[in-house]
């Protein structure tokens, strides 16, 4: 991600008078192109009863700059996607040092701790999602332009 | 000075649900707070990868068990819209008036809450009083008091009658008549005013930098109101969000006790304007399974809730996240909380209308 346009962006939502209403990251399972996975994060915003949101697609890893200069309500958000995805947020006005959620297992909700679970119950025969789940969907896709599929492949389903 | 740390919680008198605050006080005056939640974290949000999607919502509902309808239908509207769902009339008409007696039911029992926190047993017990009559309601059109269970993805399970719900207008109305005593209470008594004027004030400033929502915003001065967006019928719907300027504990409750009148209101002209006759379709069922993603966003009677959904053309989602009202007032909290007296934290910290389990999932 292009860190000064980013901040840029989120300012231009600040100094417009938004309210910040959700930062959510979605992990992705990996791919070719990504071995490790990837995270879809998204900053949404919200001003009278209009919606709008940036999205980012992070490598774990990657730096990711805290929003809380402009908006410090972020805190709570970062807190959680850096204790549950394990994303690499940095400058935090509030760091509460992996003590928000108190997770019995740290970072539930990486790419690799997703994938080994899937994986586990597969290998135990529990219904449960594929580990590799279509590639058509994944990423982009959005409601008005992706009709349910009527054939799709029953997921996971094992024994 | 010296500084002194005191451990707000997991446990106190007037929290329902675990939370930690640890209060960094100089002398009985709180200059730092740090929250810790964890206590009912429950991993709801991962069970999209075993549970699939048409029982999902079950779970969801499970989240809280004040907002549980509402959970149910910001589940259902986000997999409709994924779906390109069409809703049947009547079900998006008895879908509102079941989100609006959610928000009666909530807000009276966090008015009891309130009082209770503030020493009033007898002003708890006769609001807690009237919200067994909400849950009469529940139980007699849903079948449940706490979780419904009657939202399904294209619409809900169970038709009320129209006799029942001319029932249901009447009832409302006269608990309607006897809140505006229980009412009057809060808004007059001396001692009540005592102990929450000019307590805990939030700026309007402060509220959008903090983004807060709800009747916390509200009470603020900002006419905030996810309702205003007219989706799920409420363009059809004649209101105007209840605004109080004060920022303070005060004025929090004020909000909430226009807006159970408010909402009967709402019922009254829902029930005035939904379509009439037995045996009108109630869902929509879809086929196969969604593909894409969807943000929902609701008021819930805590404010506004974003849901965000993302699935990939199998039964299992892959990703489900509820951004509860709770979550989003917790920054405030915490900014009031920073400057007031220690003997007024619980006042402040209630009157955001907390909701751990919606807030950890």
């Amino acid at each position: 991600m292009d860190r000064t346009t980013f901040l840029a962006r989120i300012e231009e939502y600040h100094m417009g008078g938004w309210r910040l209403a959700l930062i959510n990251a979605t992990s992705a399972m990996s791919t070719e192109e990504q071995p490790g996975g990837s995270f879809d994060v998204v900053w949404a915003f919200v001003k009278d009863n209009a919606f709008e949101y940036l999205r980012e697609e992070i490598v774990p890893g990657d730096e990711v700059p805290s929003i809380s200069a402009s908006f410090p309500a972020a805190f709570l958000y970062e807190n959680e996607i850096r204790e549950l995805f394990g994303i690499n947020v940095t400058g935090l006005n509030v760091d509460l040092g992996g003590q928000l959620y108190k997770t019995a297992k740290k970072i539930p909700f990486s790419p690799s701790a997703i994938r080994a679970r899937l994986e586990a119950n597969a290998a135990a025969g529990i219904a449960s999602a594929s580990p590799t789940p279509p590639a058509g969907p994944h990423g982009a896709a959005h409601a008005a332009s992706s009709p349910a599929p009527t054939s799709a492949p029953t997921a996971g389903k094992t024994a | 000075m010296k500084r002194t740390v005191i451990p707000f919680g997991p446990q106190h008198p007037v929290l329902p649900e675990p939370i930690v605050l640890d209060l960094i006080l100089e002398d009985e005056r709180v200059v730092d707070a740090v929250p810790t939640i964890g206590y009912i974290h429950r991993g709801l949000e991962m069970m999209v990868e075993r549970v699939e999607y048409t029982e999902m919502g079950f779970v969801v509902e499970r989240i809280c068990g004040i907002c549980s309808f509402m959970h149910g239908m910001g589940y259902c509207l986000s997999l409709e819209t994924i779906m390109n769902v069409e809703v049947p009339d009547r079900a998006k008409w008895l879908r509102l008036i079941w989100a609006e007696i959610s928000r009666i039911q909530s807000h009276l029992l966090w008015l009891g809450l309130g009082a209770d926190a503030f020493g009033f047993e007898n002003l708890f017990m006769h609001c807690w009083r009237m919200r067994e009559e909400i849950l009469d309601i529940f139980e007699k059109t849903t079948g449940g008091r706490v979780i419904h269970s009657v939202n399904r993805i294209g619409g809900v399970k169970r038709d009320v009658s129209d006799a029942e719900l001319a029932a249901i207008l009447v009832r409302l109305e006269e608990l309607g008549k006897a809140f505006k005593k229980t009412a009057s209470v809060f808004a007059t008594d001396p001692s009540i005013a005592h102990r929450l004027v000019g307590v805990g004030v939030l700026s309007p400033e402060d509220a959008l930098s903090t983004a807060s929502v709800g009747p916390m915003a509200r009470a603020s001065g900002l006419a905030t109101d996810t309702r205003l967006g007219g989706a799920n019928l409420y363009d059809q719907i004649d209101f105007q969000p209840v605004v109080e300027t004060a920022g303070d504990c005060l004025a929090r409750v004020a909000v909430r006790l226009r807006e159970v009148e408010q909402s009967i209101g709402i019922i009254r002209q829902a029930i005035d304007k939904m379509p009439k006759g037995e045996g009108l379709p109630l869902e929509n069922r879809p086929r196969g399974n969604p593909a894409g993603e969807a943000f929902t966003r609701l008021e819930q009677p805590r404010g506004e809730v974003v849901y965000y959904v993302k699935a990939n053309g199998t039964k299992y989602l892959e990703r489900f996240r509820a951004r509860t009202p709770t979550f989003a007032n917790i920054p405030a909290m915490i900014q009031l909380v920073k400057g007031c007296e220690l003997a007024d934290v619980p006042n402040i910290i209630l009157t955001i209308d907390p909701c751990i389990s919606c807030t950890e999932r």
